[in-house]
């Protein structure tokens, strides 16, 4: 929260002229009234000149107001200026922060918080804020001051009418306070069903194919039929909550009128009051009641901006746990594009399951290093730490021979280039997706793009959802040989690519490559055989590790794995 | 999802990327039409419609009546006749209680009507949706569809709920005040008039301005958000790339122009409050002045005067209501139209006379042809029989048809021509839920739903039970997956199933396939995230599963179709080799050389 404040502060000049322009335009707005009473008591109804309607003191005092309104209308103008700049730069700044913020995230913290809640606090959380901000600035001090200053200008013009407002005050203030009360908790239950319906209707889009092939189109619309009807029933709740506001309000203020008009009766009969005066009541009255409508609508717009607040909050009290930390020194004489596992032990901090236990690795500078083993064994995270994607729980992770804590991570992710395991590509054309890794030529995806309509610069929709998920590999691939690292790493980045494709990109990768510190995660002996050694992990462990011929030999794993996928054909 | 088909329809796709982003006002093609259209989901609700209209009358009627009451209260005060102000006011009170409760009526049935039209029109248009053919939801772009179901039905909701019932009152509203002022004075109700005039005018021009920078906001707005999404979802690349730095220059940089563009836009929308001020003050000088010039001629009484005081704010309050309602109109009028043209695309055929259950699974593809674009063939005349009971692999590159193949023998497809016949009856004769019934798939990209893992093993049928459940789970090795979270078989999944890895979701897939009991099992690329020696014990439960049934196997790796009954190894649309594994290792073939490169260098 205090990270909130801190970027309010340098707008607090601009923010206190918004409200200095609002007291004006209601100030205004509050004295208008009078003049009107003085236009209708002296001007038409003469009532200082002996019942003589005066032409003239109504069109002075009428060109005299209008001047004055017009110089409220510039005032309030004014004050929607100065809100709007402050609310809008202070909402960008807010959401400037958060997505630097996020970005720098590590990506433990990233899952944390869930890629969509991430979203929505971006996009609109701000929104919210930003409206709040901006609610406080201008709303807050209008229906402040028209309460303030209306009831001072009423019970000026006499006190007796100062029951009235005290008796409407409490009336008001309930169906206020149960209306808010009421339909608050609600929200929530409406985003929350608004939510599970848009997610029905996101997933059956997406997994069409598995509803008609499952022939479950009847049971889906079911399923849709029920959150259907209950974000109607929530919302018909919500609105008929709501509709309460107004009309109860309109009555008690209705009410309201009745009672200054007898009270205005009463006192115009003994002759304190004079008739327009009672007139100016009723305005006042109105304004009164106005602005604690509005404060009412107010009330909704700051629970809502102080959750949204929270979670802003949040997202920039985060600090991101990936730090270069410069009390490690880097150490001297390591040889470049080494790796080395040193006691590395490591749980996700979200289920504190142990997925690494005690890893001891050294890996070689131009060394190829394959990593194989059954699903969920922890290969991913694994390499992950290598490029300080996560920290290690326990034990150290060295490049170059220095620690990783030790790097600038962006000096070390420029030396290590992981190739994931899902292929994510941007909403630009190929060429640029290639080019984030270093602009130049491309290598195996050449064929494919040389197919599509425009080549290489051939948009990518939707983030790659228009291409196959071979095409896609094809095009991560590319990107991440021609980073030109010295630390390469693909996370069974090989899986949707056809034999004679794969066979080729490791021909090249021996070939082309052959200084550069390899890292490869796979699935099929093929593809890991001809590396230098074969890290077999087991249950977070490493089981094995050796050459082909050395685990063929010695592990019953890595010969269990082999047998899987080539069995009598070996020998044939 | 099919790779080639999806790569397909992008190619024809690219660039009509829905409306997505609703400008503030949009213009409907044909307005009248849809409008008639979306107004008939009113007649079922009719008496709501009714009682929603007596509502709005009686408001208004007591709206109207009150400053009459209101100015006659005046006038005996200036009369000083205080004997005849209580009943009157008595009479004010009963008018604004009626007031009141109108307006809570209105409240209360305009929500509930709007509520049950939209749950009609939703639930039609989701049931639309789900029985589309698959060639449509392929070429057309899924965050449009979805944008229709929630941003343009949404839109269509509020103005049902809300800005219908303020329409009428509106309209209502208007005509009372001009009768009623017009009935105590002609030329006052005139001059009300100009000023009229005078703010209509100016909220043309300001709407006009506001409109342009609105539209722009709203442009930079989507843009944003884009990159938002984009960039937050694929922030493991833009880390591993070393891509922040330029990320956030690029966010900065929108994000600037959409403030700058913002403040503009609130600005101009802000100062219609304070322009609107002014102009209604204007009114009440020239009624004031000019009604104490008609009130020194004793043309009429002072309390006419305050009375058109509130009805000139009465008559101006609704114009503005109604050129702000017009906008709104036209918006959800647009969004009607997109919601209908979805409503008019053609269902999905699922006809066929045979309605029998499959028994057998014999397919049999007779010179089968097929292009997803006219004029670019994808299959060419396929021929293939598979005895019932036995598994048949295809492989071949990416491209090569494959999917394709299993896209025709479960009709998400229509053939161009040539037949495709299951226990020797042509498919487009069976009906499609009983050929799909029969059929068991896994697809490559593992869809699982946002609920229970117990609900999505069943999915084929709820009322299996456990004990079967448990069964399947153990053949496709997800029981330990499932062992592994927090409760067990009713742990609900994430909506993209995030707390598992992908291996994991595509075990979960085939224990769902494996519940379903199918006579022909098709497995696209069904085992590709997962490890080999899984994949062989997925194998092994399988053949006692698919005994006397008939499984189609799509797959890069061979290991995974080598136990194969046949291999079809498929180049562009074409079958070129046939036979079982052993036979076309011998043959020396394009198979051959597959299974050479995959094991290139291992035996020496």
């Amino acid at each position: 929260m205090k990270s909130l404040l801190k970027h309010l502060k340098k707008y607090w000049f601009l923010a206190l002229l918004a409200s200095g322009f609002m007291v004006a335009e209601v100030y205004v707005d509050l004295y208008q009234p009078r003049m009107m009473q003085r236009i209708v008591d002296e001007g038409i109804l003469g009532i200082s000149s002996g019942g003589v309607s005066n032409l003239d003191l109504v069109i002075s005092t009428g060109v005299r107001m209008l001047l004055i309104v017009i110089l409220g209308g510039l005032c309030g103008i004014g004050s929607a200026l100065f809100t709007n700049i402050t609310g809008q730069n202070y909402g960008n700044d807010i959401r400037k922060a958060c997505f630097e913020r996020v970005m720098h995230l590590s990506f433990e913290q990233t899952d944390r918080f869930s890629t969509g809640s991430l979203i929505t606090r971006i996009t609109n959380d701000v929104t919210q804020l930003q409206q709040l901000v901006m609610q406080v600035i201008r709303g807050f001090v209008r229906c402040l001051m028209f309460f303030i200053g209306g009831t001072a200008a009423l019970l000026s013009l006499d006190l007796s009418f100062g029951v009235i407002v005290a008796c409407a005050f409490p009336l008001i203030l309930i169906d206020i306070i149960f209306v808010v009360w009421r339909t608050n908790p609600l929200f929530t239950v409406l985003q929350e069903s608004l939510d599970r319906l848009n997610s029905i209707i996101q997933e059956n889009v997406a997994g069409i194919r598995v509803v008609k092939a499952f022939v479950q189109e009847k049971r889906e619309a079911e399923r849709f039929g029920e959150a259907n009807r209950h974000l109607v029933d929530t919302q018909f709740t919500v609105q008929v909550m709501l509709s309460f506001l107004r009309p109860v309000m309109n009555i008690v203020l209705n009410i309201a009128v009745v009672g200054i008009l007898y009270v205005g009766s009463v006192q115009v009969k003994q002759g304190d009051v004079a008739p327009g005066m009672v007139m100016a009541a009723i305005t006042y009255i109105s304004q009164i009641l106005n602005g604690m409508m509005m404060l009412a609508m107010i009330f909704q717009t700051l629970s809502r901006g102080m959750a949204s607040a929270r979670r802003l909050g949040e997202v920039l009290d985060t600090e991101s746990s990936i730090v270069h930390d410069e009390t490690l020194s880097p150490a001297a004489g390591g040889t470049a594009g080494t790796v080395s596992f040193r006691g590395v032990r490591f749980a996700y901090a979200a289920n504190g399951k142990t997925v690494l236990h005690h890893i001891d690795l050294d890996i070689a500078a131009g060394e190829t290093l394959a990593i194989i083993g059954a699903t969920g064994c922890g290969k991913t995270t694994l390499v992950s730490l290598i490029p300080r994607f996560y920290d290690a729980a326990a034990g150290r992770v060295l490049v170059d021979g220095t620690d990783v804590r030790a790097w600038d991570p962006a000096a070390l992710r420029e030396k290590v280039t992981v190739c994931l395991q899902k292929s994510e590509l941007f909403s630009t054309t190929i060429r640029d997706n290639i080019a984030i890794g270093r602009p130049g030529a491309s290598q195996q995806a050449d064929g494919f793009i040389r197919q599509q309509p425009q080549g290489y610069d051939t948009p990518v929709a939707e983030r790659g959802m228009s291409l196959s998920g071979g095409q896609r590999q094809r095009i991560a691939i590319a990107r991440a040989l021609l980073k030109r690292s010295e630390i390469l790493i693909f996370d069974d980045s090989t899986s949707a690519l056809d034999l004679k494709t794969e066979a080729k990109l490791y021909e090249a990768l021996s070939r082309d490559y052959a200084d550069v510190t390899k890292i490869i995660i796979a699935q099929r002996i093929a593809s890991v055989q001809n590396a230098d050694r074969i890290v077999v992990l087991d249950g977070g462990t490493i089981a094995a590790c050796g050459s082909h011929r050395e685990l063929m030999a010695s592990s019953p794993i890595y010969r269990d794995i082999y047998d899987s996928q080539l069995r009598e054909e070996a020998t044939a | 999802m099919s790779g080639s088909i999806q790569s397909r329809a992008a190619q024809q796709g690219f660039g009509r990327r829905g409306p997505g982003l609703g400008a503030p006002t949009e213009k409907p093609k044909d307005g009248r039409q849809t409008l008639r259209r979306l107004l008939a989901y009113f007649r079922p609700e009719l008496n709501y419609v009714i009682y929603l209209a007596l509502s709005v009358v009686l408001g208004v009627a007591a709206g109207v009546i009150a400053p009459r009451l209101l100015s006659s209260a005046v006038d005996d005060l200036v009369a000083r006749d205080f004997q005849a102000i209580p009943p009157i006011l008595g009479m004010m009170l009963c008018v604004y209680i009626l007031n009141g409760v109108a307006t809570l009526l209105q409240g209360f049935l305009s929500a509930r009507l709007g509520q049950r039209v939209i749950y009609r029109l939703r639930a039609e248009l989701f049931g639309k949706v789900i029985s589309l053919p698959i060639p449509y939801l392929d070429n057309h772009s899924h965050g449009d569809l979805m944008s229709r179901m929630t941003n343009d039905a949404e839109n269509v909701s509020n103005v049902i709920s809300s800005s219908l019932s303020s329409l009428f009152s509106g309209v209502l509203m208007l005509v009372g005040t001009v009768v009623m002022m017009f009935s105590y004075s002609v030329p006052l109700t005139l001059l009300t008039c100009v000023t009229v005039l005078l703010s209509v005018l100016v909220t043309r021009v300001m709407s006009v301005l506001m409109r342009r920078y609105y539209l722009k906001r709203q442009v930079l707005l989507g843009q944003l958000n884009g990159i938002v999404e984009e960039k937050v979802s694929a922030a493991k690349t833009v880390t591993a790339y070393n891509l922040q730095d330029s990320t956030i220059r690029d966010f900065a940089e929108t994000s600037d122009a959409l403030t700058k563009t913002g403040i503009i836009a609130d600005v101009i929308g802000n100062a219609m409050g304070p322009l609107m001020n002014m102009i209604n003050n204007f009114s009440f000088v020239i009624v004031a002045a000019f009604g104490a010039w008609f009130a020194l001629r004793g043309m009429i009484s002072v309390g006419v005067i305050s009375a058109f005081i509130i009805y000139s704010k009465q008559f101006s309050r609704p114009i503005n209501e109604l050129a702000q309602l017009y906008g709104q109109i036209q918006t959800a009028v647009a969004g009607a139209e997109r919601i209908f043209s979805i409503l008019d695309a053609e269902s999905e055929d699922k006809s066929g006379d045979s309605v029998l259950p499959i028994d057998e699974g014999i397919i049999e593809f007779k010179h089968v042809n097929f292009s997803y674009v006219p004029g670019k063939r994808v299959i060419h005349d396929f021929n293939l029989k598979v005895e019932a009971g036995k598994k048949i692999a295809l492989v071949g590159s990416t491209g090569s048809g494959k999917t394709t193949i299993v896209n025709l023998l479960i009709r998400f497809y229509e053939l161009d021509s040539g037949t495709i016949t299951v226990d020797g009856v042509d498919i487009r004769n069976i009906s499609c839920d009983v050929l799909r019934d029969a059929a068991g798939i896994v697809l490559q990209d593992s869809v699982l739903f946002t609920d229970t893992v117990r609900n999505n093993l069943k999915y084929a049928d709820r009322s299996i039970s456990d004990k079967k459940m448990i069964e399947a789970a153990e053949s496709a090795n997800c029981d330990k997956v499932v062992a592994a979270l927090p409760d067990g078989y009713d742990t609900v999944l994430t909506a993209a199933g995030a707390n598992l890895s992908q291996g994991q979701r595509q075990l979960l897939t085939i224990g769902r396939a494996f519940l379903s009991y199918p006579k022909i099992l098709i497995l696209d690329e069904a085992t590709s995230s997962v490890d080999t020696r899984t994949e062989k014990q997925i194998q092994n439960a399988m053949v006692k599963l698919m005994k006397d049934r008939t499984s189609l196997i799509i797959a890069h790796r061979l290991s995974t179709i080598r136990d194969a009954d046949e291999i079809v190894v498929m180049e562009q649309g074409h079958i070129i080799e046939t036979g079982t594994h052993e036979e076309l290792l011998k043959k020396k073939g394009d198979y051959y050389r597959l299974y050479m490169t995959q094991f290139a260098g291992q035996e020496t």
